[in-house]
């Protein structure tokens, strides 16, 4: 014994005690994200209670613990129906409960607005629309709800051309500024023509604004009748009814459908109810394409100065300073290059191109308010140092033999650098670029200063001119976490929505640096085991 | 052809080398850049401030033989006026001086005739005094206006303030008259003789709508310590403050309508110089006294201990003092600004930063002064009859080395203190700026941090890197380099909203499960060498021990667990947190600094673990293989040879991660409480110099004190992660050179 601890080996046992607790942790991070995540779009049952006071609740079982009051058993459960009973969730102490069942026709209900309505449907009422004799509710409703499907296209098709409508109209009134900013007197002819042009756009919006409150109108008088747990009745509009399942009743198979259906939502919907529910299209749109353009600032930049820094540069104190500056840049907070890109961007760049190009429009900002361009040029600068190392890194695997060759055979260094090197460097610049997007689409605090909002109200990329906009406020992921989970108004409620959009960014970034690191570490084997 | 290709190239070429060599160049400009960038906004908090004489005229000989009892000018340092004793406004245009236009005050009491004085009451409001003993009340209002040719015209209108018109009998010398909210109107007139009189003016409106007013007068009977020098009333109506010429100041509760209660009556300056001046800061809470040294001090009521529930004027700020007599103090109606005068010099102080923001010698004394109603222009009459109009720039007043980093002594607090309060409701409130607090926040996270990320990512890398068997080693690296890649926004949300309620339900957990995971460690070290005999755990030799410490960690943590309800049963009569804050008296907030040491630790962790690992494994094997050639155990080895050569990487592995900590903004915004406190408990939150900036940045107008504040602690951060940052990177280059040749 006394040998062994002379040895060393317990203390062996004990640094593996200290990595054993590291992969514990990341393991159990991962898996409650995971567990959590996939979890919230299964269908859960509806359960009833009986309670000992007589009254009954219906809702999904939450979780269970213990009363930190008089430590006995109690669950929590979601019984929803906020707008009914005011809150979604309630604590019931399991002695309360005298029978629990699980209702083959309780109806799960997603709703457009106040959350999910648990209950019983009863009926459905519907102005000229004749149910078979023998139909039952369900069946009633599954027709209603293709009524209002059909019904709902005409609305769609108007609301398209309303928005068509305000795009040109708001584009005339932009001109329109820019002429009066030039020269009143001039252009008034030209302004006279665009002013007659803005207010028949107006007019026509407004016309369709009220074909469009007629057939609203018509919609919601399609109404289905349910009665929720305590026996009250309940009308609801057809329209606010996104998705209806019976949990109890449903097949393994069907709830798969329903969990696919949901993912499909949640990948190409846009969110409701203040971000909490619904889908998440906008953000991930949002972050894909900011990520995308901050690797047209990052990459070129990042490679040319590791060119620099590997090829050209001396070795000396220029290059060794180089090499500090970029790898402090690297270990820069990225609070910094918010606060940077706010004062420099935003303010200085952003405010002189107001002046400069849109001074009609002053003091509301075009360019000098935060906007995609300048997250991502802020997150470029914030990766670049990531290119750099990598691009380095590659560089320098490749074995001196090599350049030598090139040179030998008369070709010039940029020659060399062209058709041998960056060949050669490809997968390591590939990596470096791979980490740095992993890095910019987790980025959330430079972003909160410079641009991303907590609701968008159009994506930066659409058919209108001039197709990229630039300006535009977007919504990003991350920031998303941040902002349903701490900022909105029912955290309980929203936290499934937080554990879904964490793994979505989770999963996105895991994938991407896996990928980045495979390839590097491809890579280097490839040139350590060639024999130069 | 051929020569052309070649020379193509070679153009090619050095275009190339002159591009890239101009890229490299770029990056250091903009690492340089940034610094630039941000401490030029940081930088004029510092600026001085600046005062430029606007106009300088001489009033017309019609006007300056009258007593003048006000000036005043606009916004723009375009106009100005002047009030004689017959009650008319005179405007002037400024810088050419000529008459514009003489009103005279509407409104004026039967049987008045002159006017005794007015009082300044802000927003361009005055209280005159006629010589009859009534006070009737005007508004001046000026405004200029751009017409389409650019030319700019002033308007200008004095109109009646009815709510504040007081009739009173006896010679009054000078009075003043508020404005009580829903209680009608209170007046102090102070009488010839050293007198001073309270009149209340109550109004009671009956059920029809009828108003009746009743008044009620009496004198204060308190007898003063010396002769009366001078007197204030703040903009409310419920203090009267009182200076003599012994140096004495009186405090007087004035809001009953029957008595006046003497509240504070202290002796302000050791040698009885008397007080010359007395004027209310912006905010109605200090009072300014200037003495006739020119001494000049801010004072408010402050509960000290021992006195009870009372509060007494306490000495807070001294201001720099001024050549001579302090005739008068004007308080910028802006901030807590404060510009004295006396015969040779315009001074301007700020009360909370005490710093002396400007002065202005004065070839002639000054008669007549006064701010404008955003206090960005000075207007001055002289004794030679010049009106005189400066244009003042004081960018943050507020702000100087000793409210950044110092204790201030803010208003309502009952000590000097260190606090950060940027913005409130109301536009009198003295914004706390200090730094402290948040640079605390952001050393206490990083350090708790640190303590916790440290061993274990030191330890694990020693141990991936000299014990596990490569095969591993190849998985387990890139899974840590993977964890490095996870957003610290998922880290920060589920240690605010997952790991911090779990851990607030049995903080007890966390205590035992530190105890406990060493204890069964050493019980599993005292069983290794039978059960390694053991043929299950045959598998588990050399370069496989952790997986075998995996369930030990999750078996300590959950007998911890188990632990944490009996201990806290039994030791802590059943609520650790109650009995926390009954016996120690500590609060326990739920995202405090455990959840943060283990949250940021978490982030850092991989990547102080990487590096160290990769510094460790470039020690060369030379060294390693002649160790264990002389008969040394690999964990002599690793310990007594590879560790110490590999020190300086390891040491440059723990800088950087220092340095991501202290920058650290997601985080520390999501699992503390970002409560800007200064205590070390391990059961408070804090707020970080990082997040400090995400929260406040957003609603801090562009080019405020704040914003410029929060550029301020963008520079601190930046230079601080630099040089750590530097000292790494030098230190990874020497330990590179050093074993770079092998």
């Amino acid at each position: 014994m006394k040998k062994f601890w002379k040895t060393g080996e317990p203390y062996v046992l004990a640094t593996g005690a200290a990595l054993a607790i590291v992969l514990v942790m990341t393991i159990t991070l991962i898996g409650t994200v995971v567990f959590n995540g996939f979890s919230y779009y299964w269908p859960k049952e509806l359960v009833r209670f009986e309670l000992k006071d007589g009254s009954y609740a219906l809702g999904q079982i939450m979780q269970h613990e213990k009363n930190p009051i008089n430590g006995d058993r109690r669950l929590q459960l979601k019984v929803a129906n906020r707008d009914v009973f005011g809150q979604d969730f309630r604590w019931i102490d399991e002695k309360e409960i005298t029978t629990r069942t699980l209702p083959a026709d309780a109806m799960l209900l997603e709703r457009r607005e106040h959350g999910n309505f648990f209950g019983f449907l009863m009926g459905v009422t519907a102005e000229g629309l004749d149910f078979p004799a023998a139909s039952t509710p369900n069946q009633k409703l599954e027709l209603a709800l293709k009524l209002v499907a059909t019904k709902n296209q005409a609305t769609r098709k108007i609301k398209d051309q309303m928005s068509d409508l305000n795009n040109r109209a708001e584009r005339i009134r932009l001109k329109l500024l820019k002429l009066e900013y030039r020269d009143k007197e001039k252009n008034s002819s030209e302004i006279a023509e665009l002013t007659v042009e803005r207010e028949k756009a107006m007019a026509d919006f407004n016309a369709l604004n009220e074909q469009l409150i007629a057939a609203r109108a018509g919609i919601t008088s399609i109404t289905a009748q349910f009665l929720d747990v305590t026996g009250a009745g309940k009308d609801i509009a057809v329209f606010d009814i996104v998705a209806h399942q019976y949990p109890n009743s449903m097949s393994f198979f069907a709830k798969c459908g329903a969990y696919l259906e949901r993912v499909r939502e949640l990948l190409l919907d846009d969110p409701r109810e203040s971000n909490t529910e619904g889908g998440l299209f906008p953000a991930i749109f949002g972050t894909v394409m900011m990520v995308l353009l901050m690797s047209v600032f990052s990459l070129p930049f990042g490679v040319v100065a590791a060119i620099y820094l590997r090829e050209y540069a001396k070795d000396g104190l220029l290059t060794r300073m180089v090499r500090i500056a970029v790898n402090n840049l690297a270990g820069v907070p990225s609070i910094v290059y918010g606060v940077f890109g706010l004062g420099f961007f935003v303010y200085g760049i952003g405010g002189s191109i107001d002046s400069m190009f849109f001074p009609e429009r002053l003091p509301t900002p075009t360019f000098g308010t935060g906007g995609i361009l300048w997250a991502s040029l802020t997150l470029a600068l914030l990766t670049v140092p990531v290119v750099i190392v990598a691009t380095e890194e590659s560089l320098a695997s490749i074995p001196k033999g090599i350049r030598e060759g090139s040179l030998a055979l008369g070709a010039t260094k940029y020659q060399t650098l062209t058709k041998i090197l960056l060949p050669m460097a490809t997968p390591g610049i590939m990596t470096g670029l791979i980490l740095s997007m992993a890095r910019a689409a987790g980025e959330v605090a430079p972003l909160m200063i410079v641009g991303v909002v907590k609701l968008a109200p159009a994506l930066p990329f659409d058919g209108s001119f001039p197709f990229f906009h630039m300006d535009r406020k977007f919504m990003h992921l991350g920031f998303h976490i941040y902002d349903v989970g701490f900022q909105s108004p029912n955290v309980e409620a929203a936290k499934p929505m937080v554990y879904v959009t964490t793994m979505l960014l989770l999963a996105i970034v895991i994938v991407a640096s896996s990928t980045a690191i495979y390839l590097r570490n491809r890579m280097r084997r490839k040139f350590t085991t060639s024999t130069f | 052809m051929k020569k052309n290709f070649t020379d193509k190239s070679r153009r090619n070429d050095r275009i190339a080398e002159v591009l890239i060599r101009i890229g490299g160049v770029m990056v250091i400009i903009s690492v340089v850049w940034i610094l630039v960038m941000i401490s030029q906004v940081a930088l004029p908090l510092f600026y001085p401030a600046s005062a430029k004489i606007a106009a300088s005229v001489k009033l017309p000989a019609t006007i300056s033989n009258s007593k003048i009892l006000a000036v005043g000018s606009g916004e723009n340092q375009q106009g100005a006026y002047v009030l004689d004793d017959s009650g008319t406004f005179h405007f002037l245009t400024v810088p050419d001086g000529t008459l514009s236009a003489s009103i005279k005050a509407p409104n004026i009491p039967l049987g008045a005739a002159r006017v005794v004085s007015a009082e300044y009451t802000g927003k361009s409001d005055y209280n005159l005094l006629w010589d009859n003993g009534a006070i009737s009340s005007v508004a001046v209002e000026m405004s200029s206006s751009r017409d389409a040719g650019g030319k700019v015209s002033l308007s200008h209108d004095v109109s009646a303030r009815d709510e504040l018109v007081f009739a009173a009998a006896g010679t009054v010398v000078h009075s003043f008259a508020r404005l009580m909210e829903g209680q009608g109107t209170v007046r102090v007139d102070r009488l010839v003789g050293d007198r001073l009189r309270v009149t209340h003016q109550l109004v009671e409106k009956d059920f029809l709508g009828n108003e009746k007013r009743s008044n009620n007068s009496f004198e204060i009977s308190d007898p003063l310590p010396g002769r009366l020098s001078a007197v204030a009333v703040d903009s409310k109506g419920h203090y009267l403050y009182a200076g003599t010429d012994t140096g004495w100041l009186l405090r007087w509760d004035i809001s009953e309508p029957d008595q006046a209660r003497l509240l504070d009556n202290i002796q302000v300056s050791v040698d009885r110089q008397a007080i010359t001046s007395l004027a209310l800061v912006l905010g109605d809470v200090s009072v300014a006294v200037g003495n006739a040294k020119g001494a000049l001090s801010t004072w408010f009521p402050v509960k000290l201990a021992g006195s009870g529930e009372d509060r007494r004027l306490i000495r807070i700020h001294t201001l720099r003092p001024t050549g001579g007599q302090a005739t008068v103090i004007l308080p910028s109606p802006r901030s807590k600004t404060l510009i004295t005068l006396d015969d040779k010099e315009i001074h301007a102080d700020h009360m909370t930063s005490e710093r002396n923001l400007l002065t202005i010698p004065l070839s002639t004394p000054i008669v007549k002064a006064a701010l404008s109603p955003k206090g960005n222009s000075l207007c001055a009459l002289d004794n030679a009859g010049m009106l005189k109009v400066w244009k003042l720039d004081i960018p943050h007043p507020e702000i100087s080395f000793g409210t950044l980093f110092g204790k201030v002594w803010y208003e309502g607090y009952d000590k000097p203190e260190y606090a950060w309060q940027s913005s409130a409701a109301n536009d009198d409130f003295e914004p706390k700026m200090s730094l402290v607090p948040l640079m605390f926040g952001t050393v206490k996270a990083t350090l708790f941090a640190m303590m916790f990320a440290v061993p274990l990512a030191i330890l694990a890398a020693l141990y991936t890197s000299q014990f596990m068997s490569p095969k591993l080693k190849g998985r387990i690296k890139p899974l840590v380099e993977i964890m490095a890649a996870i957003p610290s926004v998922v880290i920060g949300f589920l240690a605010g909203l997952w790991l911090a309620p779990l851990i607030d339900k049995s903080i007890l957990t966390v205590f035992l499960s530190i105890v406990l995971v060493p204890l069964l460690l050493l019980i599993t070290i005292f069983f290794w060498k039978r059960i390694k005999i053991n043929s299950l755990l045959q598998r588990l030799t050399r370069g496989q021990e952790f997986v075998a410490m995996i369930p030990l960690v999750v078996l300590g943590c959950y007998l911890a667990f188990l632990l944490s309800g009996i201990a806290e049963i039994h030791l802590f009569a059943g609520d650790f947190k109650q009995w926390l804050f009954s016996s120690l008296g500590v609060r326990y907030d739920q995202r405090n600094s455990i959840i943060i040491a283990i949250a940021l630790g978490f982030a850092v962790i991989p990547i102080i673990f990487t590096i160290a690992e990769d510094a460790i494994s470039n020690v060369p094997r030379n060294l390693t293989a002649a160790s264990l050639a002389l008969g040394a155990s690999r964990w002599q080895t690793a310990w007594r040879v590879v560790l110490p050569s590999a020190l300086p990487g390891v040491f440059s592995a723990v800088m950087i991660g220092f340095g991501r900590a202290i920058g650290e903004t997601m985080i520390v915004l999501m699992a503390t409480g970002n409560t800007p406190i200064l205590s070390w408990s391990l059961f408070n939150g804090l707020r970080s110099l990082s997040a400090n900036i995400a929260v406040e940045i957003p609603e801090a107008p562009v080019f405020s004190s704040l914003y410029r504040v929060l550029f301020l602690s963008a520079v601190l951060l930046f230079v601080f992660t630099f040089i750590i940052n530097s000292v790494a990177e030098v230190l990874r280059q020497r330990f590179r050179k050093k074993y770079g040749r092998y």
